[in-house]
């Protein structure tokens, strides 16, 4: 009597049935999460948003073109040779001196470099050691350590990082000075995510833990404006403690790039602001960048490179508020044991 | 929570990974870019900054 009824039901299949045979498998029963996790993944990838860059390299334009990261005073000497192009090794001899604010000294640094791995180490006369190392598990995952080592206990000093970079998104963790005995440390977790193919918002969270009894949570929001042909940036970060930072950069020839900076502090107690404006000029054999606070300061740098190993700077800032100047010189020069053909300059026949 | 004497051996096995890290990172480097380099350099080409 069963095998009748069977074929009953062969003959008026349920129009209900789905189309597809259903395959046996242990995920039928979570299969319609899966489903619909990959109809949201094909739905954003329809999207076409872009890669928003990371939290770390938000202001990444505007820092490369004020001179603030780069300028120096007194006398120095860098002196790079390079021992193997692929993978990358060079060691590097740094000598400062005369300096108005930071003591004379001799700096010994070596970096090895190949597609997955990155080591960077310095030493300086004092014996205090800062190291680097970055391994890139995939070409989107990447992990970082940095650590600053020196003879005093209390100036040592280790960074744990993971950078993950989605099809349109970036998340970092950071762990700094981490004590696996009580816990200690400062946490910092920070997400960016383009929303539309020109803006990007994200957040930054800090969650500090100096000692086991007290910890406390900080976050900052952080908004990115790109325009559609890459000419101009816009950011800002708001920061709980009642910083507002906000820049803007703009390309505005293939050698001209200008860049705006207004940071704002309105706490309860003080109330400040300072402004920064800056411009790079990139000759065939020269950069030359300028910078202008609302501080009274005004700054120039000038990089000349004479021969593509020789390149000599000049550096200077007047403070017109408080009616000092510093001054800098500096030579770069890069030496290299190879030939040109096994630097790859000149293609072999 | 772990225990005082648990602390204690966290405690110094941090220091004493501190102390290789301070005096082994840049031999570490030089070690492994001296080997991994092509062509390889000599020993006193990687040393003297005049060289």
């Amino acid at each position: 009597m069963a095998s009748t009824s069977l074929s009953e039901k062969d003959a008026h299949p349920n129009p209900y049935a789905p189309a597809t045979p259903v395959v046996p498998s242990y995920f039928n029963p979570v299969s319609p999460f899966f489903n619909a996790y990959d109809r949201f993944a094909s739905w954003r990838a329809d999207l076409g948003l872009p890669q928003p860059g990371s939290v770390e390299n938000l202001q990444k334009e505007v820092k490369a073109t004020h001179l603030s990261n780069y300028i120096f005073d007194g006398a120095r000497a860098d002196l790079t040779k390079s021992l193997s192009v692929n993978p990358l090794f060079q060691v590097t001899h740094s000598f400062a001196l005369g300096s108005q604010t930071l003591p004379s000294s001799y700096n010994f640094g070596a970096i090895f470099a190949n597609q997955k791995v990155f080591l960077q180490g310095s030493i300086d006369h004092e014996g205090s050691v800062s190291a680097r190392f970055n391994n890139g598990w995939t070409a989107n995952n990447v992990s970082k350590v940095q650590a600053q080592l020196s003879q005093q206990a209390e100036q040592n000093m280790i960074q744990l990082e993971h950078d993950y970079h989605g099809q349109d998104f970036t998340v970092n963790v950071k762990a700094g000075n981490p004590s696996p005995a009580n816990l200690t440390g400062i946490f910092i977790g920070s997400y960016l995510q383009s929303i539309t193919k020109n803006l990007a918002i994200g957040f930054e969270t800090l969650y500090q833990r100096p000692t086991p009894q007290n910890s406390e949570f900080a976050t900052s929001y952080l908004a990115k404006l790109t325009s559609s042909d890459k000419n101009w940036i816009a950011t800002g970060q708001l920061q709980p403690s009642g910083i507002l930072q906000a820049t803007y950069w703009q390309k505005l020839s293939e050698k001209v790039e200008v860049a705006a900076d207004l940071q704002v502090l309105s706490a309860p107690t003080r109330r400040d602001a300072i402004a920064t404006l800056g411009a790079k000029y990139d000759f065939r054999a020269a950069t030359f960048r300028a910078q202008i606070d609302s501080t009274g300061k005004v700054s120039a740098l000038l990089e000349q490179r004479f021969i593509p190993a020789f390149a000599f700077l000049v550096s200077g800032e007047i403070d017109h508020f408080k009616n000092a100047a510093k001054v800098g010189v500096g030579v770069m020069i890069e030496s290299t044991t190879l030939t040109p053909e096994e630097m790859g300059m000149i293609p072999p026949p | 929570m772990p225990s005082e004497e648990t602390k204690e051996r966290i405690g110094k096995v941090v220091e004493v990974g501190r102390t290789i890290l301070h005096y082994g990172w840049i031999p570490l480097i030089i070690y492994v870019g001296f080997t991994r380099s092509n062509p390889q350099p000599s020993l006193i080409k990687l040393i003297s900054p005049l060289a």
